[in-house]
């Protein structure tokens, strides 16, 4: 049950990246970082700001309390349903999006943080005239969900994973899927759908 | 009795085969409408407010400040003050607001004050002989005493006698979809999308509280994310949202959140027994006396079937409720049998040792006897084969090192029969067909098998039936619970599609000049029997049809399904006997479930049912604390659920049994791992744990016990 590999910074990146400096003088620096690139340090709230998202290569503007979750600014606001919040605090990954790139739990991200990033959610995975992602159709294939809640965002942390590693080993897909929580059970068939996704992009 | 003209096909085409999910698109695509996912004009966001104490009086309510918060609406009461709250978690009242996120600061400003009473939080407390008296007619609920054969005499003929205490924790469902509706009023007609297993009983649910005709209730689930026997019921959410949206002239969408759903959403109740029992020295039990108890929270009864399968000749039950103040147990995926199966199985498994009989064998030995209801004996020698029985060693792995290596068996049962359930199948003369039926997927492939069966019977292909379902506009079918649904609906989609096609040959018999029970359907043609050369395609032969489409109602009749099923289970399993940590590294589970309809999805349920049990026998635990009566842990990071890294290799043997008809298989495989597991677990450390669920906490103190003299 630890988080997948590509989730944020490990914390092994992190002290990496704090080099032999202690804790407190990377979060120092950290904040220094961005006090620099804003010059002065802004209060937003609490109360609704224009808040622009781009969700699956399309551009949202929304006006929200800055308090409002990219799962929810996404779900409630956007009306693109498709990643859902199941525990809400960024431990069961059915609201794994991918943020230029990595994959984040949607719902312990703040819209107004992402804004400027690219935002994937499953709902922008298929091609537009339907045509399945490799994932999503080796998902059926394998009958590797049963209600289906969880299933987006295992869907998206495939994803992600099979973009990092083309083709995975089991070790790679077991890790890469640990940060996700099914509850009917799929877990084998998943695992599967996965292997068989990273063989169908391997094979073109 | 189904017409034998209805009977399951000898050689199907599509029954048995493996038929992918035919909302698996939708659902990997985002596109499947959950009830969380439905999203009105101008609808509006309803939350709850819920007793933070265990047990209280509520003094007064006061929703002064949240009428003020940015954004509310409307706010209703569920409760009064003078009323007692029975637990943490029990609502009082629902406020709705213009989002989600004002409703919830509205519902804080909700000024609740309590008069704090006495609580109870564990079954032992509730039964302390100075218990206050928290529920009115008494703290426990003691049953009849259930007696067979003589028990003086059974324990006379004992050779070897166990008496110990066993006992199972309290779970609860985490579906991942939370509770919850979205209700929307016309007048004085009601729609509500809910996530629920029961369309048509969440409909009766609404009528009866709000005091409306049923017929002006609509119910939808097209989807749903997880019951697993708790989502029958409209519940207080349900109608509290109802009577929000009533209000507020506005539809609202009330989904619980987390903690809510631990708390109020239903349970599965613990078990607890201290048993006596008796085997004599040739390995046939004798007897079994056991004292049972449980809860099931505050005032819910907590049974279970016990002793489990195995044939105790002499034997007394007596079982007691105990109620505390917790949230209420509901139906939770095969109601009593996981538990009766571990309180029994593990006892099994030390009265093996003490005749010094192979667990395998000794079971076999005290099985009842074999039926189509009851393949135990063959599935234990099936199952020891292939899961490679014959390396396992004695009670107590002898090899050096930290890991011990075991294995373990056990067995279960369930019923799963078809009961009434109603269905609609239309042709038109496009050839295109459509059946409906008011039954609802929970994630089973209901709306799959419904398309299966009338595909069969047609000799279509299933992507030529559209499959209607979920909704209380088609004909009535019972609620997802049980393992009825695939015995309920199948028959009545059969024969409902079999007198839909007896029409249409009636219509087209005249053009092809014979009688209409000389034609059959088969590979999208109409055919004359025995003269495959006269036929007409299924399109053509729907063009006879004219504008008036078939159009025929049906229902379940009996001879196409039954009830009864058996399974057994084997597992293996490491522990580390320095942190107690266990791992579980195989499973094999042998079930039948009759007719299979469609086995890729039926797979599905068996692994879906052992994943679920490993949870229950290795993660997941509701802990309450016993000094303030909270759940600790109402979330899903100290809530544990396995992930992708704590599953095992698990093969799934079905074994199809045509002639029996279809028989639910939802529940059967849940049952008997946990008992598998625990027993593995004792065959690899040699010391026997009687409680679930196995933390390493209680993996490390059997094991202190067990140098220190014993656990046996």
């Amino acid at each position: 049950m630890s988080k997948p590999e590509q989730f944020s910074v490990s914390r092994r990146d992190f002290l990496k990246t704090a080099g032999v400096g202690s804790l407190a003088t990377a979060v120092i620096t950290a904040t220094e970082a961005n006090l620099d690139a804003q010059s002065t340090p802004r209060v937003v709230g609490p109360g609704e700001v224009p808040v622009t998202l781009t969700v699956n290569g399309t551009r949202v503007d929304l006006r929200i309390e800055p308090r409002v979750t990219l799962l929810d600014a996404v779900r409630n606001r956007a009306d693109l349903t498709g990643n859902k919040r199941v525990c809400d605090r960024g431990t069961c990954g059915a609201c794994t999006m991918i943020v230029d790139g990595r994959t984040v739990y949607a719902c312990s991200t703040l819209a107004i943080e992402v804004q400027g990033k690219q935002i994937r959610t499953v709902d922008g995975l298929a091609r537009a005239d339907g045509t399945l992602h490799p994932v999503q159709q080796a998902f059926c294939d394998k009958d590797a969900l049963m209600c289906g809640f969880c299933t987006p965002g295992f869907v998206m942390a495939t994803v992600a994973l099979i973009e990092q590693h083309p083709n995975p080993t089991v070790d790679q897909a077991r890790k890469a899927l640990d940060g996700n929580i099914c509850r009917c059970g799929t877990f084998v068939r998943v695992l599967e759908a996965a292997l068989e996704a990273g063989r169908m992009v391997a094979r073109g | 009795m189904a017409d034998p003209r209805y009977a399951w096909p000898a050689n199907p085409t599509l029954l048995s085969t493996r038929v992918k999910r035919l909302d698996g698109p939708d659902k990997v695509t985002g596109r499947a409408r959950y009830t969380y996912d439905i999203n009105r004009p101008g609808m509006i966001y309803g939350a709850m407010v819920r007793s933070p104490h265990p047990h209280a009086r509520i003094v007064s309510i006061d929703a002064s400040a949240a009428e003020k918060a940015p954004g509310f609406r409307t706010a209703v009461t569920a409760k009064e003050p003078g009323a007692r709250v029975l637990y943490q978690g029990d609502p009082v009242a629902a406020v709705a607001a213009d989002t989600e996120e004002h409703a919830r600061d509205a519902a804080r400003l909700v000024k609740v004050e309590y008069e704090r009473l006495p609580h109870l939080s564990s079954e032992a407390a509730a039964m302390a002989a100075d218990a206050p008296l928290v529920f009115p007619s008494g703290n426990t609920r003691k049953g009849n005493a259930d007696e067979t054969g003589n028990l003086d005499a059974g324990f006379k003929a004992a050779a070897h006698v166990v008496e110990a205490t066993y006992s199972t924790h309290v779970i609860t469902h985490v579906c991942l979809e939370t509770h919850g509706a979205v209700c929307e009023w016309d007048g004085d007609t009601l729609t509500a999308w809910v996530s629920t297993q029961g369309v048509h009983q969440c409909a009766q649910g609404f009528a009866q509280a709000l005091q409306i005709p049923q017929t002006n209730v609509r119910v939808i689930t097209q989807y749903m994310g997880g019951g697993f026997g708790s989502k029958f019921a409209p519940d207080l959410q349900g109608i509290l949202c109802a009577k929000l949206a009533r209000q507020a002239q506005a539809p609202v969408k009330l989904m619980l959140d987390r903690k809510e759903e631990h708390l109020d959403t239903g349970n599965r109740p613990s078990a607890f027994a201290k048993i006596r029992a008796g085997v004599d020295s040739s390995g046939r039990l004798t007897a079994f006396d056991a004292q049972s108890w449980g809860t099931g929270g505050a005032g819910a009864g907590a049974g279970f079937p016990l002793p489990y399968i195995y044939d105790f000749p002499n034997r007394k039950r007596q079982h007691t409720d105990v109620f505390i103040n917790a949230g209420q147990q509901r139906a939770m995926r095969a109601p009593g049998h996981p538990q009766g199966c571990f309180l029994t199985e593990i006892l099994m498994d030390e009265l093996a040792d003490r005749v010094r009989m192979d667990p395998v064998a000794f079971r076999v030995k005290n099985l009842p006897p074999a039926g189509p209801n009851a393949m135990w004996a063959q599935y234990f020698e099936q199952g020891a084969k292939q899961f490679g029985w014959d390396r396992r060693h004695a009670t107590g792995d002898p090899n050096p090192g930290p890991i011990k290596t075991g294995m373990g068996v056990s067995a279960h049962r369930w019923g799963g029969a078809g009961r009434g359930s109603q269905a609609h199948v239309d042709i038109a003369s496009d050839g295109s067909v459509v059946v409906k039926c008011g039954t609802q997927d929970i994630g089973t492939g209901t709306r799959t098998i419904v398309a299966m069966v009338a595909a069969e019977t047609f000799g279509l292909p299933v992507s030529a039936v559209k499959a209607e379902i979920g909704d209380t506009r088609y004909p009535f079918s019972g609620g997802s619970g049980g393992s009825t649904t695939a015995a309920s609906v199948t028959p009545a989609i059969r024969v409902t599609s079999g007198k839909a096609l007896d029409e249409l040959f009636m219509k087209v018999a005249p053009t092809l000049g014979v009688e209409w029970t000389d034609l059959a359907a088969e590979n999208a043609r109409i055919v004359v029997k025995g003269n495959p050369a006269k036929s007409v395609s299924w399109k053509d032969a729907c063009k006879v049809i004219g504008t008036e489409p078939i159009s025929v109602d049906g229902r379940w009749e009996d001879g196409l399904s039954s009830s009864g099923t058996s399974g057994v289970q084997f597992a293996e399993a490491q522990v580390d006997v320095e942190t107690g940590i266990v791992r579980v590294t195989r499973i094999l589970a042998l079930q039948d479930c009759g007719l299979i309809v469609d086995r890729l999805t039926a797979e599905s349920q068996a692994y879906g049912g052992v994943v679920a049990a490993i949870n229950f026998a290795l993660f997941e635990d509701r802990l309450l604390d016993r000094g303030t009566g909270q759940m600790v842990n109402p979330n899903m990071e100290m809530y544990l659920l396995a992930g992708m890294s704590d599953i095992p290799k698990i093969d799934i043997v079905l074994n199809n049994m045509p002639e029996r008809g279809v028989i639910g298989i939802g529940e059967p495989p849940t049952v008997s791992t946990a008992s598998a597991i625990a027993n593995a677990v004792r065959n690899a450390t040699g010391a026997t744990i009687r409680s679930l669920p196995l933390h390493p906490h209680k993996v490390l103190a059997a094991l202190d016990r067990e140098r220190a003299g014993g656990t046996l």
